[in-house]
């Protein structure tokens, strides 16, 4: 609980210098003072694409070790990312309105795909809810763990794939068209998302841990703790 | 609707969706330690 607090603690000051910077950054000259929602959708939805690398990661090393704290690593991660993707999708909804005059065009390469990512990790959690059975709930999170990464780079290159409504990457290798101050405030954004992001499944994977140590001791006790019936209790 | 006020609308929302989900992190722990 202490690491996780501190986590939480160091997060939480990274995100209020990101926050700081987010709203004293120069605005765009095109898109005013919209642009700064930049600075919560990029680190958002790069926290969401870590967040299903260390799932896909931890996919792997639970096929091939078979130890329960890859499966914890796994599932936890994808709710956190889960969670991250959908505040992407709504603060893009939120800025394409403002600026594009529409909030989705299911002609666009980057909004489909980051929905069908979201919808295909949304149904990742749905499989282990529908699962009882620990081992066999693992295995097969596990394979969709490994499968579904595919759409991390998918999504990610759909905007330079298809050339639709989505601008493509703010920081390329050949530069950017972005002044300094913006994308100084955008990277502390990425830094301190990230950061939150450890807080986050840090504090995930201690439910699980905590879950399933109830789960065993529920088992173990068996019958002997559940309090009787109130049709079994004797008249004294 | 000023663009202001869709800006902070849009940090208000993320970061209200990140607390409430810390929040239940929270309070699942709880339970599962009682």
């Amino acid at each position: 609980m202490t690491k996780v607090r501190v986590l939480f603690g160091f997060a939480g000051a990274a995100i209020a210098v990101g926050l700081w910077l987010a709203l004293t950054a120069p605005a765009d000259a095109l898109q005013g003072e919209y642009s700064r929602i930049i600075n919560v959708h990029v680190p958002t939805i790069w926290v969401a694409y870590l967040a299903f690398f260390v799932t896909s990661v931890g996919s792997l090393m639970w096929l091939w070790r078979k130890t329960p704290r890859w499966d914890r690593l796994a599932s936890s991660s994808v709710e956190v990312g889960v969670l991250f993707t959908g505040i992407s999708l709504i603060t893009g909804m939120i800025w394409g309105n403002a600026v594009w005059g529409t909030a989705w065009d299911w002609g666009d390469a980057r909004l489909t795909t980051t929905a069908v990512m979201f919808f295909v990790y949304l149904g990742y959690l749905a499989l282990r809810g529908a699962v009882d059975d620990p081992a066999v709930r693992a295995r097969r999170s596990a394979i969709l763990g490994v499968v579904a990464v595919i759409q991390v780079p998918l999504t990610y290159f759909a905007v330079n794939l298809f050339r639709t409504l989505h601008q493509t990457q703010s920081l390329r290798p050949d530069g950017s068209t972005m002044p300094d101050e913006m994308i100084t405030a955008m990277l502390v954004n990425v830094i301190a998302f990230t950061m939150l992001y450890a807080a986050l499944l840090t504090a995930r994977l201690e439910v699980a841990k905590a879950e399933e140590a109830a789960a065993v001791e529920s088992a173990l006790a068996g019958d002997a703790v559940k309090p009787p019936k109130l049709s079994e209790v004797k008249d004294v | 609707m000023s663009e202001t006020a869709v800006v902070v609308s849009t940090f208000v929302i993320s970061y209200g969706l990140i607390g409430a989900y810390a929040a239940y992190l929270h309070l699942r722990l709880r339970k599962a330690e009682r």
